[in-house]
């Protein structure tokens, strides 16, 4: 078993995803406890640029470079995975829990039988032993769990969990030889689609009032969106509300929806899940109102109110005409 | 092409309620806990009926679980699906996803199966791990976050969603397994009559005899697993609070938005 910790790159038309250099820096503390050094596996197709990029955050790129790579497939990010993870032994595969995370984390953890643990919000390593730290149950309980093996551990971790690392020199890229065999690839990418927006674009928005299921009804509404003529915002959503179609998809914020970075962000009735707050946790002022004081959008937010929407609304509004 | 579906589905406690951690600090206090389907497992479900109402074969419904998850079963079956199958692994807390995923997967491949359905993560470990695992250990092809798929000639076109609404659109041969996002499709109400024949219907219990294993405890497990402790989270943050009855915070959040320039008039 080696020492290093090896992250995945991950990708996207040319641009690395920002959750990468995250695992940079976690994989360079993790490195330290491990006594290895942090590297970086980037797989992909006429990359060579991207792979530099990367190194220039201080670390050994390990590029493999392959047709067959040039879009993530589970089969040719596993056949890859599988020969470097062959050659290397990391101690720990640290991979950002994205969707291509929950996709190719546990598909070569079951593929190689090897130790996972996934969407943790911070991880360390004690001798033998990785100890993640896990949100469970709507970010209502916080949980230690402890793995003892002496295989590579493969451990996904929630974005915006660290500080990304900066740029730093002594990196360097180095070319691996990864053949992937085309002839056992199942799944084959035939592209990407954009969805059509006809619609305001919430990431350009200064002010933003989001609805989640605390406003109860499609016909409240309104409400929300009085109020957000009134502060000159438009209005967003959670996923529960655009899953509901009572907001077309356009106003979803979140991880799977906009992230967005407003002057004021008011969260009504949203409890705060991990894919919510991913969307809107850097808005300059945050005023959340919600009914649950534990809810986990009060971490969060700036200015916080126990209190319902729906009753609280009208009674700014009435103020605000005043 | 008639499709041998299988779709896995999980029992967890509403997330909506309140938590709070037994003394030893190992699990949550289940006692007065009401339990259900998972959200995007029930997404998974419909897409297994639908797929079937469209191309013909037959839709098996899995959970790992105890007795009590029997009742997500009998939705599944007054929802369209025609066979219902419980792996009897008793743990009522089941924090270890890789050891459930074996068992799910064990389980699988006694079933016949050419697409394998998961949600793309349960509500309540939020682990988004089980249908890759399952995929992995099986061999099976897979794509994750699945908001449509189609069956095309011999195999499937899935469109997987990534971040900030980007869709993916794959083909995918079969046999597989693919993991459905939340509100993928509209899911159907069991109508009464199809809920009062899904109560009589057996359900069939897998032990750990019938997958070949003397016990639960005896599942090949490439770590070891513990729970070093379960807590409230410590707040990160801090939300300034606005303290008081209704019209006092709304007059006091409204002189605060005026005061930060957010008013209009």
């Amino acid at each position: 078993m080696g020492r290093d910790v090896l992250i995945l790159a991950e990708h996207l038309e040319g641009k690395l995803a920002p959750s990468t250099l995250e695992l940079v820096a976690k994989g360079r503390e993790l490195a330290a406890q491990s006594g290895g050094a942090v590297k970086a596996a980037l797989l992909g197709h006429g990359a060579g640029a991207l792979a530099q990029s990367l190194a220039d955050h201080g670390l050994e790129v390990l590029h493999a470079d392959d047709p067959a790579l040039s879009d993530y497939t589970d089969g040719g990010y596993e056949q890859a995975l599988q020969a470097l993870l062959g050659a290397l032994a990391p101690r720990l595969l640290l991979i950002a829990h994205t969707s291509q995370g929950y996709d190719v984390a546990p598909g070569i953890a079951g593929r190689m039988d090897l130790p996972l643990v996934t969407n943790a919000v911070d991880v360390r390593l004690e001798g033998d032993r990785l100890v993640a730290t896990r949100r469970l149950l709507n970010e209502k309980i916080q949980g230690q769990f402890e793995f003892a093996s002496d295989r590579t551990f493969v451990v996904t971790l929630r974005p915006g969990s660290v500080k990304p690392a900066g740029l730093a020199s002594g990196g360097k890229v180095s070319i691996v030889p990864v053949a992937v065999d085309p002839s056992r690839l199942r799944t084959k990418c035939l592209g990407l689609e954009r969805p059509q927006v006809a619609d305001i674009d919430l990431s350009s928005a200064d002010i933003i009032v989001s609805a989640g299921r605390g406003i109860q009804k499609k016909e409240n509404l309104p409400l929300i969106e009085d109020f957000a003529k009134l502060v000159g915002g438009v209005v967003g959503a959670s996923r529960p509300l655009t899953d509901m179609e009572w907001l077309p998809k356009t106003r979803q914020v979140g991880q799977s929806g906009k992230t967005v970075r407003p002057k004021l962000y008011v969260a009504c009735g949203i409890s705060g899940a991990m894919q919510h707050v991913a969307g809107m946790k850097d808005s300059g002022l945050i005023v959340a109102i919600n009914t649950d004081p534990s809810a986990p959008i009060f971490e969060i937010a700036h200015v916080g109110i126990v209190a319902n929407v729906l009753q609280l609304l009208p009674a700014v509004i009435k103020e605000l005409k005043s | 092409m008639p499709l041998n579906l299988v779709v896995c589905l999980k029992q967890i406690p509403n997330p909506d309620l309140q938590f709070s951690v037994t003394p030893d600090g190992r699990d949550i206090r289940r006692e007065g806990l009401n339990y259900k389907i998972n959200g995007s497992d029930e997404y998974a479900l419909e897409e297994a009926v639908r797929l079937k109402e469209k191309n013909g074969g037959r839709v098996v419904a899995v959970t790992v679980g105890p007795k009590r998850a029997e009742s997500i079963l009998r939705e599944a079956l007054a929802k369209g699906a025609d066979e219902a199958v419980r792996v009897a692994y008793d743990d009522p807390a089941a924090f270890d996803v890789g050891k459930v995923a074996r068992i799910l997967a064990a389980a699988v491949k006694t079933l016949p199966h050419d697409l394998v359905l998961t949600g793309v993560q349960s509500d309540d470990y939020s682990n988004s791990a089980t249908g890759g695992l399952v995929a992995g250990i099986l061999g099976l092809p897979h794509v994750s976050v699945v908001t449509k798929v189609q069956v095309q000639g011999d195999g499937l076109q899935a469109w997987s969603e990534l971040e900030g609404g980007l869709q993916r659109r794959y083909s995918v041969g079969l046999p597989a397994l693919l993991s459905i996002q939340f509100g993928a499709n509209t899911p159907r109400y069991a109508p009464l009559p199809a809920i009062m024949k899904a109560a009589r219907v057996p359900i069939k219990e897998i032990a750990p005899a019938a997958l070949g294993l003397a016990s639960w405890e005896a599942v090949a497990l490439p770590y070891a697993f513990a729970v070093r402790g379960l807590a409230p989270p410590a707040a990160k943050g801090h939300a300034e609070f606005i303290p008081g009855p209704v019209e006092e915070q709304a007059k006091k959040l409204a002189q605060l938005l005026r005061e930060k320039g957010f008013v209009r008039r």
